[in-house]
């Protein structure tokens, strides 16, 4: 899901009331390389969704003027396949069965982890055949399988740890995009790391030995702000 | 007593039940058997009397007797054998004494004919002295016999007794009758006991059937089982009755419970909704949003908010808790107006430039905790700014009613429909308004707290509101 690359973004439309909530998914969501447009209610969503075309809709079940599911059997009307994923607070499984029975294609309970939502929204545009996620990730000769999670150079495997291979990976899936050392440490070894930044040079001048990146880098050095990705140096 | 004390209540009864059965069917017996013996002596003796009246008035006549002034003179042995022996039968003997109490003449001469007991000084002289009618029991080997003296009048109703005539009957065959009549007697209490000991536990075992039902659905219910209710065959006597309120309490309790669950299901919900968006924010900021600063000016903005909120939340939560176990409600008498003019300053910041008048009644000091008094008024002041249009005033006034003070809170939004209204106090309840206006998002938890607040002090909360007119909310303070 190379979207930074494509101009045809997946455009997501956001149906929640609650501004905070609102505003963090536009935010992450965006950072991820989709096109969100945020409604607060049921008539604005439908507004909205006359509008444009949306490859993928997240809904909340508390509206203030409606209810999720009258909204969600409403979209099942009207447009047929575009796929829903409902956020509510009730644990219930008579409401999960409620949200799935109008419509919804899949539920999250509140509060839910940003990494969980993505993979649900990954798994459902896949589902839909709206995006073609392929297992491999190429940049030169640099090939990293996902489901293997075989790293190879020119057809010759290279050993990489855990960390290595994230790196890699977030490096690969956003190419030109300017890390921070503080995001790249968050995104790899997790949000509730405590040790310092300094891990992160660590590992890069590894993954760097690894590849046998001789400068011009593939992942570059930006000083004073962190790391890039440039796969057009793989070639040398 | 201890004993009693470890039984069940159905032993208990049955006991004390069998006890007194035991105690009046026995007292009833044995005064049944007495009275027949009774029966028996009295009917024995008349018989007698009857007897001997004839033949004793026969002899005087014979003996001349009648008209005698001196009969004790007259009274010698051979006269006095022939009345006794006259008197003597096969069962009955009788002996004649004189005045000294010597036996004269005995008329027993066959030996099939019973002794004659020795005579008892006491009775010869009660007869002696002139009573008609002294009858005793005595033995005579062994056997019982029945006694009666006769006192020799030569006329009746004279005073001049010259003799007493003792006759005796043997007791067996009365004695034997009533022996027949005792053991038929005791089968039959033995009959009457087993069964009404039998019938008895049975039927406190019936009366008490609903009282163990009773006992079974509290078991049931002290493992949880809400649902749980007792089934009353009859309604008119105590345990019935008692069941049909153990009912009623145990619907009340079921309520209790499960508005308790729904409010605790409701703060998990209202403590859900500020922890996603503070999660989530957090999460995107780690994820790279912090190298942005516009980003992180927004998330960090939202995620103030929501913290805010879930302070709010704690507070009106403590809020609510505190109330409800009453302790921290200070009342004191407060003059009302001199109140309101220190709460204008509280109310103006509030209201933050928007027009409103607080109206000034009658003279009144009520007995309120002040502090709660201003969170409520704060409350409700902030609920009525909030639901309606900048340019329209809301008004604060009370008036005088019998024993006690209503205080009006009014506004001219666009109040609230019937369905709203209903559930106004409901804790967690919002109106369709109060999510679609609202920026800065209430908790739904204001008039709950108010009402709270008002019924902790004695007082009474309502709420009049026309939709596109305004609302009304009306509490009750008492006087002083």
């Amino acid at each position: 899901m190379n979207t930074d690359k494509n101009d045809n973004k997946i455009k997501i439309l956001i149906i929640e009331d609650d501004p905070v909530i609102t505003e963090f998914l536009c935010t992450g969501l965006k950072y991820e390389g989709y096109e969100v447009t945020p409604s607060t209610g049921g008539k604005a969503g439908f507004d909205a969704l006359q509008q444009g075309t949306f490859d993928l809709i997240i809904l909340d079940v508390m509206l203030p003027d409606t209810d999720g599911f009258k909204v969600c059997e409403h979209i099942r009307d009207c447009e047929s396949d575009i796929p829903i994923l409902m956020l509510t607070v009730k644990k219930e499984i008579s409401d999960r069965v409620k949200g799935l029975d109008s419509g919804a294609d899949d539920y999250l309970t509140k509060p839910f982890s940003f990494d969980e939502l993505l993979a649900r929204i990954r798994a459902l545009l896949r589902r839909s055949g709206r995006i073609h996620e392929s297992k491999r990730l190429r940049a030169g000769a640099i090939v990293l399988d996902l489901e293997t999670r075989e790293v190879t150079k020119n057809g010759k495997k290279i050993n990489l740890t855990p960390t290595e291979f994230g790196l890699l990976e977030l490096f690969m899936r956003h190419p030109h995009r300017v890390f921070t050392r503080e995001t790249l440490l968050n995104r790899v070894l997790g949000y509730d790391y405590d040790g310092g930044t300094n891990i992160i040079d660590v590992h890069i001048s590894h993954l760097r030995n690894k590849l046998d990146d001789r400068p011009p880098h593939l992942i570059r050095t930006i000083y004073a702000v962190g790391y890039a990705f440039h796969p057009e140096g793989a070639n040398t | 007593m201890k004993v009693l004390d470890k039984l069940s209540l159905r032993a208990r009864l049955g006991l004390l039940y069998a006890v007194l059965l035991i105690f009046s069917v026995v007292v009833v017996g044995c005064y049944s058997y007495w009275n027949i013996w009774q029966l028996f002596i009295s009917n024995k003796s008349s018989q007698l009397r009857a007897r001997a009246k004839p033949i004793i008035e026969h002899w005087l006549v014979d003996n001349d007797l009648t008209k005698s002034n001196n009969p004790h003179l007259k009274l010698n042995p051979e006269k006095a054998f022939i009345l006794a022996r006259d008197l003597t039968s096969r069962d009955t003997v009788a002996i004649v004494l004189n005045r000294k109490g010597d036996i004269i003449a005995n008329g027993k001469c066959l030996p099939e004919e019973p002794q004659a007991p020795i005579p008892d000084k006491r009775y010869f002289r009660r007869a002696l002295s002139g009573e008609n009618e002294v009858t005793y029991r005595s033995q005579v080997n062994g056997k019982p016999v029945l006694v009666l003296l006769i006192p020799l009048r030569p006329r009746p109703a004279s005073p001049q007794i010259f003799g007493v005539i003792q006759m005796s009957t043997l007791l067996t065959d009365i004695r034997k009758i009533l022996f027949r009549h005792g053991t038929m007697l005791v089968s039959l209490v033995a009959i009457i006991l087993i069964l009404g000991i039998v019938t008895g536990f049975w039927l406190i075992g019936v009366s008490l059937k609903d009282l163990q039902s009773l006992l079974t659905s509290c078991n049931q219910i002290s493992k949880g089982n809400f649902s749980q209710r007792v089934s009353v065959k009859n309604h008119r006597d105590e345990i019935g009755k008692l069941a049909i309120s153990f009912n009623q309490m145990i619907e009340k309790l079921e309520a209790t419970f499960a508005s308790q669950q729904r409010f605790v299901a409701n703060v998990a919900h209202e403590l859900m909704t500020p922890l996603t968006g503070l999660r989530g924010s957090l999460e995107v900021l780690l994820r790279g949003a912090q190298d942005d600063p516009s980003a992180m000016a927004r998330l960090s903005k939202g995620m103030y908010r929501e913290v805010n909120r879930l302070i709010r939340l704690c507070e009106q939560l403590l809020g609510l808790s505190q109330l409800e176990s009453c302790s921290n409600v200070h009342k004191q008498p407060i003059i009302l107006s001199e109140f309101f003019n220190e709460f204008k300053a509280n109310a103006q910041v509030l209201a933050g430039g928007r027009s409103l008048s607080i109206q000034q009644g009658p003279y009144v000091k009520v007995s309120a905790d002040p502090d709660l008094l201003k969170q409520i008024l704060l409350n409700l002041l902030s609920n009525a700014l909030r639901y309606s249009p900048r340019e329209t005033p809301v008004v604060i006034r009370w008036k005088l009613l019998p024993e006690q003070v209503e205080i009006q809170i009014s506004d001219q939004g666009q109040g609230m429909d019937r369905e709203t209204l209903s559930h106004a106090f409901e804790p967690f309840y919002q109106g369709k308004l109060a999510r679609l206006v609202s920026n800065e998002k209430g908790i739904g938890l204001g008039l709950s707290l108010a009402k709270s607040m008002v019924e902790a002090q004695g007082g009474m909360i309502r709420i009049e509101s026309e939709p596109g007119k305004g609302t009304t909310v009306f509490f009750t303070l008492p006087l002083e």
